[in-house]
């Protein structure tokens, strides 16, 4: 009755964003799935060095979402494509950073969202996941 | 054929979520079979202003809007599949639930309820994906 789903996991074409594969974590970038792709929540990796970008709030929510978009590119996705978007601040303080750099990103028709602010690892001050329309 | 990405402007509502606070978000984004619920705060239906009130009365709100939102995208709280609260205390969930549970009809969702800092000075933000 269940027609199963293919499922695949997904890499950024990019290596050095692969920051789950290059620390031997036990989760993938993505699974792609049926019409969707399921991202993990995303930190701000710089795409040159692969090391943690910890400037200003601004400019780890920019390296993140464009991470995420490269990411979604490298899987056939855009972010146009879009559907819903977690944003986990470690400063609830940085709220209005997020959403000024965040409609760059999503200029029109944004997905939908919610934003909270949590203890997050390694120092991050942001971390992102989001779930998309493969194609 | 590959399902299409819509954003729902279906209610006033709605228009609200995505404007009220001048924020880059939709309220409903249906993709696929599925329709996405952003994150929802407590917001008076008739002014779309927000309401400051206790845990309890912002879920109630919440949940009211929740249920007419899913509606006039052809939805409903019964085909809600997944939902997630915050709450700016996890000490205040016996009050979310104590009103939460008058909402959904058996069986009731999946669910998640997590403690963490809100904006806005929300108590409570509920997201939900339902189907369509």
């Amino acid at each position: 009755m269940t027609a199963r789903l293919p499922r695949s996991a997904i890499e950024p074409k990019n290596p050095r964003l692969n920051v789950s594969r290059g620390a031997n974590l036990p989760h993938v970038p993505g699974i792609r799935v049926g019409p969707y792709i399921f991202l993990s929540g995303m930190g701000p990796i710089d795409p040159v060095t692969g090391e943690r970008n910890h400037g200003p709030i601004a400019e780890q929510i920019r390296t993140t979402l464009s991470n995420m978009q490269h990411m979604l590119e490298s899987a056939g996705s855009s972010l146009e494509r879009v559907v819903r978007v977690h944003v986990v601040l470690a400063d609830v303080a940085d709220m209005p950073e997020m959403e000024r750099v965040y409609r760059e990103f999503f200029p029109i028709d944004p997905p939908a969202r919610t934003a909270w602010s949590m203890q997050l690892r390694f120092g991050n001050g942001c971390e992102i996941e989001c779930l998309a329309l493969a194609t | 054929m590959s399902p299409r990405r819509e954003v729902i402007v279906a209610s006033p509502l709605a228009r609200d979520g995505a404007s009220r606070f001048g924020r880059a978000v939709s309220t409903l984004v249906r993709g696929g079979d599925f329709l996405f619920v952003s994150g929802l705060t407590a917001v008076d239906p008739d002014s779309g202003e927000r309401v400051r009130g206790t845990t309890a009365s912002e879920t109630r709100h919440i949940l009211v809007n929740l249920k007419q939102l899913l509606e006039a995208a052809g939805s409903s709280l019964d085909k809600v599949v997944k939902v997630n609260v915050l709450l700016h205390s996890m000490l205040e969930a016996p009050n979310m639930n104590e009103v939460y549970a008058r909402f959904f009809p058996e069986p009731p969702p999946a669910r998640t309820v997590c403690g963490a800092r809100l904006p806005d000075d929300a108590k409570v933000i509920i997201e939900c994906t339902a189907l369509v």
